[in-house]
């Protein structure tokens, strides 16, 4: 079975007016624009398979949104080859916008004066979906995301977050084969952050869409993909499991010890560093070669009650491979 | 079929929101009806200082006053609010979810909105329309209404097709709303006949900026007046002016599809 997703060396560059701050500069401006080049995107590749869920890791600007928009077809690429579906996502033929979605947390699409229910018929016209499947579709999602009276309700009464699930809804009507999310939980509280993951996951469970999403919550990241994609600066550093992100990128391991009375710490050999001393809790972080040598040397030069050995959290990790930090 | 479906959609959800707010519908009735009646005012001054305007009587000048608030009335109904939406839309981004719909792009965008309450305008339009004819004790024949609902139809494609041109602009310049108030401002010179106006103006209403089309030409043709160009001419331009403005629009999204983020 080929990739749902195809991508191969996708540059996107664009062009934007640049001007110093000031009233002169703004003045300066009208007369003659400056311009500069951003590589928003620089020649990334990837595949994704059917079912698959995979996040897009990378600081603002990294170039995850234009990645997504090219995708999705809104944007011309400046080079490469995308294949989605079968389809070239920019020619935009009415078969590929009816197979896909694109929901971006920061977008609305839906009406703001009235109850989402009527958006809903907009989108089922719009889209040409049967009267049947559209019963069935929208009782699966009022199921999965607990829409229970939201969708009766105009759209402007309702909560940020009781907002965003109406929002994914109406992008999910159609039943689209490829999910693009872009910051699906951006500004909403950790509950509902939460309320969101789950859906995402049971709906790929329910109907094996492939999902691509984007986000700069890492615990989205964690709950949601098995495999991530990080890139920065129109690049892709890595793309792979998760846990092999950590394994590559963060060389050290935090060991944490609980002392049973205070004591004098022995002496490292420069293998470890100690991070904090907190009463009686100790951390050290060592490299990951060293760590079974520290953690020996700890166990038996120390009066333990308790000790850990961990991987750095992975906040710890992504912000090492942003700072270039690692192999 | 299925555009019937989406536009009644788009109706649907449109009367919704109009209803939404009833003490809004009222006052805009009342708004459309006041200017209708100070038009006319203004229209019965200048008729009573002369009989004659440029060779148009004074019910030959309501005619064409009515077809004014008439095409305005369509306009502002079911062309200009979507367009404006365009606008909105494309400063807030959330233009994208237009691009994403498998339905083409200049239809979504011109079929999107409605103001329900401004069908008041034709109404009224039609309205004045009806008692200039009835004063003129004019005999319409049912070619001659055939042909005027001909011209109508080219007159509303040539102002849909101006506005739609505009509003293709925001691809480049994001702000273009001062550039739709000049559209107003020209649109405007179409409650009076051209042949009222100076040499020089007159020909570029005519065929720089065609407003002489929107109003005048269709007056012309239902009040038996000897008409000022081709009848022939005017659903002919507004085909090409369709053509026009669909091609520009083709180009404006390229532009945006190339260029956004």
């Amino acid at each position: 079975m080929p990739p749902d997703v195809s991508v191969r060396d996708l540059v996107k560059h664009y062009v934007v007016p640049e001007r110093a701050g000031g009233l002169r500069a703004s003045f300066r401006s009208v007369l003659r624009r400056k311009h500069r080049l951003v590589r928003a995107v620089d020649g990334i590749s990837f595949q994704v398979d059917r079912g698959e869920v995979v996040g897009f890791l990378g600081p603002n600007g990294a170039g995850k949104t234009t990645a997504l928009k090219v995708l999705s077809g809104l944007l011309h690429p400046t080079d490469g080859e995308v294949d989605v579906l079968g389809f070239t996502p920019w020619d935009r033929r009415a078969e590929y916008l009816s197979r896909i979605t694109l929901i971006m947390g920061q977008r609305q699409q839906l009406f703001w004066d009235l109850p989402a229910a009527d958006s809903f018929l907009v989108n089922k016209a719009v889209f040409g979906i049967d009267d049947a499947v559209y019963t069935r579709t929208v009782d699966l999602l009022t199921e999965l995301l607990d829409l229970g009276d939201l969708l009766t309700k105009p759209v402007r009464q309702l909560s940020l977050g009781e907002r965003m699930k109406v929002e994914l809804a109406a992008g999910l009507l159609h039943g689209p084969r490829v999910l693009f999310l872009d910051e699906p939980t951006i500004g909403l509280d950790v509950t509902m952050q939460q309320r969101i993951r789950e859906f995402v996951t049971a709906y790929n469970a329910e109907t094996g869409a492939t999902v691509l999403l984007t986000s700069h919550y890492m615990a989205d990241v964690k709950a949601l993909a098995r495999r991530v994609i990080v890139i920065d600066k129109g690049q892709l550093l890595y793309d792979g499991a998760l846990d092999g992100l950590v394994r590559r990128y963060a060389p050290h391991k935090t060991i944490t010890v609980h002392l049973e009375r205070e004591t004098d710490l022995p002496d490292l050999n420069g293998q470890a560093e100690i991070l904090s001393v907190e009463g009686l809790q100790v951390t050290v972080r060592a490299g990951k070669d060293d760590a079974p040598e520290v953690t020996g040397r700890l166990l038996t030069q120390l009066p333990i009650a308790d000790l850990s050995v961990e991987d750095p959290p992975l906040e710890e990790v992504i912000d090492q491979v942003f700072r270039g930090e690692g192999p | 079929m299925r555009i019937t479906r989406i536009v009644a959609a788009f109706l649907r959800a449109a009367v919704l929101k109009e209803t939404a707010y009833r003490a809004e519908l009222v006052g805009n009735l009342f708004r459309s009806l006041t200017g209708i009646v100070v038009a006319i005012g203004g229209l019965a001054v200048v008729f009573s200082h002369t009989s004659d305007l440029s060779g148009w009587k004074l019910e030959q000048a309501m005619v064409l006053m009515g077809v004014y608030y008439l095409v305005q009335g369509i306009v502002q109904t079911a062309l200009s609010p979507s367009l404006n939406e365009v606008v909105q839309e494309v400063r807030k981004g959330t233009f994208d979810y237009v691009l994403l719909k498998p339905v083409p792009s200049l239809l979504l965008s011109s079929t999107r909105r409605f103001v329900v309450w401004h069908v008041a305008d034709v109404i009224l339009g039609g309205t004045v329309i009806a008692v200039g004819l009835i004063r003129l004790e004019a005999q319409i024949t049912v070619p001659m209404a055939a042909v005027f609902v001909a011209v109508m139809i080219g007159a509303v494609a040539i102002v849909f097709s101006i506005w739609l041109a505009l509003t293709t602009l925001v691809f480049w310049f994001v702000r273009v709303e001062n550039i739709t108030m000049i559209f107003q401002l020209f649109f405007d010179t179409g409650r009076y006949p051209v042949e009222i106006y100076p040499f020089w103006l007159r020909q570029l209403l005519t065929f720089v900026f065609p407003v002489a089309f929107i109003t005048t030409v269709p007056a012309q043709t239902i009040t038996g007046r000897e008409p000022l160009v081709a009848i022939w001419l005017a659903p002919l331009v507004g085909a090409l002016a369709l053509l026009a403005a669909a091609r520009f629009w083709r180009i404006g999204l390229s532009r945006y599809t190339s260029a956004s983020s």
